[in-house]
């Protein structure tokens, strides 16, 4: 996966953002009819007291009773558009507002003049609101006026028709269409302010709650990284019920690694000690009288010694490689190993061709420079014929030892298979395969190099690499 | 001087065994911690030998049950374990010295007798008994300044002899020192041992206390 969604924080932000704005969207518009709603009852409500009042002007034959007449509610506020007629067989009343503009027949409710319009009538509202003016147009009958309700394209108003003994009388009043819509505005607009606030409440919350719900997961990336480091064994501390099945998983994980260790560390250690016994005893057989005139094999026995006491160090510490390597003479240490493979192999027959050269230094630890060349050389007697040769030169920064025996070798196969890293620890098999992954690790811990080839004489050639060393430095 | 080698390697432990013998030592081996508790719990030993890793019972639990029981054996480790966690772990369960394998046979015998000589008391490695003086570092006897040839047997009865010098040392006792486990002495063949002794050094070096053993004295001092 990759893009935004890729992260939780993101994909969380993004659906919630998504669903804040549906949700606050459909809200903004479900008040809207509402609130329209809400405005027409109000504008009924005054209108149908405005129409209330004047019905109860009308007489029984149909006249007004011009005492009676009066306006109401806003229909007083001069100019605010608000108005009424009474129609009947005695004639036309208008509100003043009416008195001006006639509304034209057959096109529904009259244009009401606009109230800045009004304005100038605005002064003489007292005069014009008395109803006991005679009408001034004759009074005629409208059959599409009779709807209880209903809009032209700028007007809102009721009807109420009354039956008297002269025909019908309609109460008409209106309302023109801008008031329901300021009102509906005045509504709306701190409605979807609010809704907008909400919105932005939501969304600032959201991103607190992702902080918020984020923040175990990088506590343990932080408990995670402090495992590596090695500053704590576990992940500890208390953790959110949802990570803790988690936690536990990458505790057992990290527990299981630390067996694992230890029990690799074990078998090192077993391996090492399973050693020592039979040595003690070749050691004590060595001390019988005449067994070792020259005390030779019972230093062999020290240097074998000496090699699994570093190694069991090096399994305990599992911190390989120290600084400071001093310059190691190449020469007197392969000298020392073929004499020792000389005697370990002496029923084999085989030749020892030495071809290094005695200014040869390189960098690198004592004991593991035997423990490299010690198990190549040992490899190479196992395979060989009848010759063993070990050649040395410098190449630039490094020493090149190349170990050829006159055995049948690798095939390019089972070379590659022999230095697999992952092969390092569970070959335990005959052959090139147990020395060989012990010196490349080794080889690579003292930034060396370890590859295989074909060896001149027939066999294998193993070439190994290693820092160099001038004389001075010895 | 008899020492309890406890050992589950049988080459290993015979020729320890084999080399302690040389150097005049009586052996018993024990090839499991089991058996090696219940002899040096019952048994009277100069010293023992004992190695950690061993089959039934491991060697630190022996330790302790010997300590816990009072047993004064002086105890040498001897282990494949080199790290100091684990030297500190035998000397703190009760070990009084530690040797790592591989190891010198002479290093072995020399740390063995330091720690017999030390168990009986003797700070210096030369104890003097009148014109007899043993090297207990050495393991050589000298009489009148000369060295003293000895039997294995003998060297074994004086050595137990001069390390409880001018003290009666039980008829038993002795013999536990002198005969290994299987091989069984008894108070006749001590009689031709001492007799033996007393034409080298002088009779009157080595009293017989009736019915209880014998006691190796300077005389007339």
């Amino acid at each position: 996966m990759s893009g935004p969604l890729n992260s939780i924080r993101a994909r969380l932000l993004i659906s919630g953002v998504l669903f804040t704005i549906v949700a606050v969207v459909l809200a903004a518009l479900s008040i809207r009819p509402t609130l329209d709603q809400f405005v027409r009852r109000n504008v009924d409500a005054s209108l149908e007291s405005q129409i209330s009042v004047l019905a109860r002007a009308v007489k029984s034959d149909g006249s007004l009773d011009q005492d009676r007449i009066q306006s109401v509610g806003p229909f007083v506020r001069r100019g605010a558009g608000w108005a009424w007629v009474v129609k009947g067989p005695a004639g036309v009343l208008r509100s003043q507002t009416v008195a001006a503009v006639e509304p034209r027949q057959g096109e529904g409710p009259p244009p009401w003049p606009r109230p800045e319009r009004d304005r100038d009538r605005d002064r003489m509202p007292q005069r014009e609101m008395r109803p006991d003016k005679p009408p001034t147009a004759p009074l005629k009958e409208s059959r599409r006026w009779r709807s209880r309700s209903g809009w032209n394209e700028s007007f809102y108003f009721r009807t109420l028709t009354i039956s008297t003994s002269r025909g019908p009388v309609t109460v008409t009043a209106g309302a023109p269409r801008y008031i329901r819509d300021r009102m509906r505005d005045e509504g709306l607009r701190p409605l979807l302010l609010s809704l907008g606030v909400l919105g932005v409440g939501l969304l600032a919350a959201m991103i607190g709650q992702l902080e918020l719900g984020l923040r175990p997961l990088r506590k343990l990336g932080a408990s995670l990284a402090a495992v590596r480091a090695g500053e704590q064994r576990r992940i500890e501390g208390k953790q959110p019920r949802e990570l803790d099945p988690v936690v536990a998983e990458l505790n057992a994980l990290l527990d299981h690694n630390e067996q694992a260790l230890a029990k690799a560390r074990s078998h090192v250690s077993n391996l090492a000690h399973g050693l020592k016994t039979p040595l003690a005893t070749l050691a004590v057989r060595l001390a019988e009288p005449g067994r070792d005139p020259d005390g030779s094999l019972a230093s062999l026995i020290a240097q074998i010694d000496g090699a699994i006491g570093h190694h069991l160090g090096r399994a305990r510490a599992a911190s390989p490689g120290a600084p400071g390597r001093p310059a190691l003479p190449v020469r007197s240490r392969l000298d020392d190993l073929v004499a020792a493979l000389s005697r370990i192999h002496a029923a084999a027959g085989v030749r020892a061709e030495l071809d290094v050269a005695e200014d040869l230094y390189v960098a690198c630890d004592p004991q593991d420079f035997d423990e490299m060349t010690g198990n190549l050389l040992d490899n190479a007697w196992k395979f060989a014929e009848r010759t063993v040769r070990v050649t040395g030169r410098r190449e630039g920064a490094r020493v090149v030892l190349d170990i050829d025996d006159d055995g049948p070798g690798l095939t390019d196969e089972a070379a590659a298979a022999a230095l697999v890293p992952g092969s390092r620890l569970d070959e335990r098999g005959q052959g090139h395969g147990f020395g060989l992954p012990i010196a490349l690790e080794l080889a690579e811990l003292h930034d060396g190099a370890l590859t295989l080839g074909r060896a001149p004489i027939g066999g294998l050639r193993v070439t190994l690499a290693l820092p160099a060393r001038s004389a001075a430095e010895a | 001087m008899r020492i309890l080698l406890v050992e589950d390697d049988a080459p290993l432990a015979e020729s320890i065994a084999q080399a302690l013998r040389e150097e005049q030592f009586a052996v018993d081996i024990a090839a499991d911690g089991e058996t090696g508790a219940h002899l040096g719990a019952t048994e009277t030993y100069a010293a023992a030998v004992l190695d950690l890793g061993l089959p039934k019972q491991d060697g630190l639990s022996v330790l302790r049950g010997w300590r816990a029981q009072n047993r004064p054996l002086p105890v040498l480790i001897l282990t494949a374990r080199y790290g100091w966690t684990e030297k500190v772990e035998g000397f703190k369960a009760g070990a009084d010295d530690y040797l790592t394998k591989p190891f010198r046979v002479e290093e072995l015998v020399m740390r063995l007798r330091a720690l017999v000589r030390r168990s009986a008391g003797h700070h210096g490695p030369r104890i003097v008994c009148g014109r007899l003086t043993f090297d207990a570092q050495m393991g050589g006897f000298e009489f009148d300044g000369m060295p003293l040839k000895l039997t294995s047997f003998e060297w074994r009865v004086l050595s137990c002899l001069i390390l409880r010098k001018e003290v009666v040392v039980e008829r038993m006792d002795i013999l536990e020192q002198a005969y290994e486990g299987d091989a069984g002495g008894d108070s006749n063949s001590l009689e031709v041992i001492v007799g033996r002794l007393r034409r080298k050094i002088g009779h009157e070096m080595i009293e017989t206390v009736r019915g209880r053993g014998y006691r190796l004295t300077a005389g007339a001092a």
